[in-house]
């Protein structure tokens, strides 16, 4: 009975897009053709999409910006998650250090990491470093504030208990604190990397020579309006794959453990 | 030795009355007491001041000879709710206090072994937390804290979330524990069977604020049975003293509005 849900599920989830695709190609059809809202080449449309996207995978130019792409998310990403885990636990430490920085934290959380890309070309110039910097920027305040924000989440009877059966601050933490803040962690994390992903896209625009930023913006230069579309698209897609195979499942796998998913 | 309270006083920063005020009680090796009272007396807080999980405003608290400064694995403390961590199975729970205290492997997997056996979970080991009865989770946190031989047990209603069957059995096996091992314990509780029940001594504490208003003591023979007519008989004498304090309280509540 289950199972043939979740495949009834998944056929009509499939459906959806399909007939969005199909409406994506009537509306540029009629906007185009028929009614004349606007030229031909100004709006993306499904076949053109399609074609642009065989076109670069057979230059083999999309498997190498999304391989740069990538790679620069992620050593952006381990920087963050070092930098934000150390800052993170100083501010549960010593919290009245903490108060003081805590709006200016979030502050910078909510800023664009675009607002960044001066900054970094004027430091760092043109290299893969200005690029590092916009990501760290625009992602490490979420790996803080998670860290922060889980420790407050744990119940104090957990600390109490461990306290009574003779632990240490050492085994506190290591036995105790780590384990018990590590699911909301992860959800932190998941979060940084959308981040981290985002920041990449405006660094890559401003200032990258390959890489997914870097081809949407020569898609742009080129007036090839099928390009923007599909880069567009498969930098959506490589958002949803990542968090959904890497950050859901590690998510998942700990909170069903713990007994917090069914 | 044994717990030892010389007139300890209690009140909560924020607030005017005292909560606990002259307790002075000797507690000996080996005594099985209980505490009861109406609720909000500071039954939970003396336990507390024991556990060292809080410091009274005056007096001293000593534990085998030592002021208690602060929480210890000498004076293991089971609380209402069983507590254990979530991402544990019930065998990694036990043996975590253990772990704490430094105790080596192999005899951390004996002590696990004799007391999961005790309370009858051997078989549920490997669990997880989330898998297992509200009893066993609380006969869980029970081998948890007999894992660590402490000579002390501090006990904070640890029953009363459970059902009437379930509650009854942990008693009977509680006390089978208590004769086997020797331990002194602390126990807290609301229910007056339960005191007759388990305690050899058992203090009514009276309300507002918190003084030790009577002290009992239970020398019924053991196993007992709260059908016997000598068990009735107590059970009603204690009430009447706990009904009091109950009275009096909700009569002051009533005045104060």
């Amino acid at each position: 009975m289950k199972k043939k849900n979740t495949i009834r599920n998944k056929i009509f989830v499939l459906l959806f897009y399909v007939v969005l695709i199909g409406l994506w190609q009537i509306i540029y059809y009629l906007g185009a053709n028929t009614f004349g809202w606007w030229k031909p080449y100004a709006f993306p449309n499904p076949q053109g999409v399609a074609m642009s996207f065989v076109g670069l995978m057979e230059e083999g130019k999309l498997v190498i910006a999304i391989l740069y792409s990538f790679k620069r998310c992620l050593i952006g990403f381990a920087i963050s998650v070092v930098l934000g885990v150390i800052l993170g636990l100083f501010i549960s430490f010593f919290p009245k250090a903490g108060n003081a920085v805590k709006p200016l934290i979030s502050g910078i959380q909510s800023l664009p990491s675009v607002c960044w890309v001066p900054f970094a070309i004027l430091w760092f110039g043109l290299k893969e470093s200005s690029i590092l910097f916009v990501i760290v920027m625009g992602s490490i305040c979420s790996v803080i504030v998670a860290i922060d924000s889980s420790f407050k989440s744990v119940p104090p009877m957990y600390v109490k208990v461990a306290r009574t059966l003779g632990a240490d601050n050492v085994s506190l933490y290591r036995y105790v604190l780590l384990p018990a803040i590590l699911p909301m962690v992860v959800s932190g994390l998941r979060q940084a990397w959308s981040f981290a992903w985002r920041a990449l896209m405006s660094a890559e625009v401003m200032s990258a020579t390959i890489g997914l930023g870097f081809s949407l913006q020569s898609g742009r230069d080129m007036a090839d309006i099928n390009q923007v579309g599909m880069v567009m698209i498969v930098i959506i897609l490589l958002g949803i794959a990542v968090d959904r195979f890497v950050f859901s499942t590690i998510e998942n796998k700990l909170l069903r453990k713990r007994g917090m998913l069914v | 030795m044994g717990i030892i309270l010389r007139n300890v006083c209690k009140t909560f920063e924020g607030t005017k009355r005292e909560t606990l005020s002259d307790i002075t009680l000797n507690i000996e090796d080996g005594e099985f007491v209980c505490v009861v009272g109406p609720s909000g007396c500071g039954k939970s807080t003396m336990l507390n001041l024991i556990a060292g999980l809080d410091r009274p405003t005056s007096g001293t608290i000593s534990v085998n000879d030592r002021k208690v400064t602060g929480p210890g694995a000498d004076r293991v403390v089971m609380f209402q709710e069983a507590a254990l961590y979530p991402w544990l199975s019930v065998i990694q729970n036990v043996r975590l206090g253990m772990k704490f205290i430094g105790i080596g492997s192999d005899e951390q997997e004996r002590r696990a072994m004799h007391y999961l056996k005790m309370v009858h979970l051997w078989d549920f080991r490997d669990y997880s937390v989330h898998e297992i009865s509200g009893g066993m989770k609380q006969r869980t946190s029970l081998a948890r804290s007999l894992c660590m031989e402490s000579n002390i047990l501090l006990m904070d209603e640890p029953f009363s979330a459970l059902d009437k069957q379930t509650t009854n059995k942990l008693r009977e096996e509680l006390t089978s524990i208590w004769a086997e091992t020797g331990k002194t314990i602390f126990f807290i509780t609301h229910s007056i069977e339960e005191a007759v029940y388990l305690a050899d001594k058992i203090i009514v504490l009276s309300d507002n604020p918190g003084t030790i208003k009577k002290i009992i003591v239970n020398d019924l023979p053991r196993p007992r049975h709260i059908e016997d007519a000598d068990f009735i008989s107590l059970r009603k004498n204690l009430l009447g003293y706990v009904r009091k304090e109950v009275d009096k309280v909700e009569k002051e509540e009533y005045d104060s509005k």
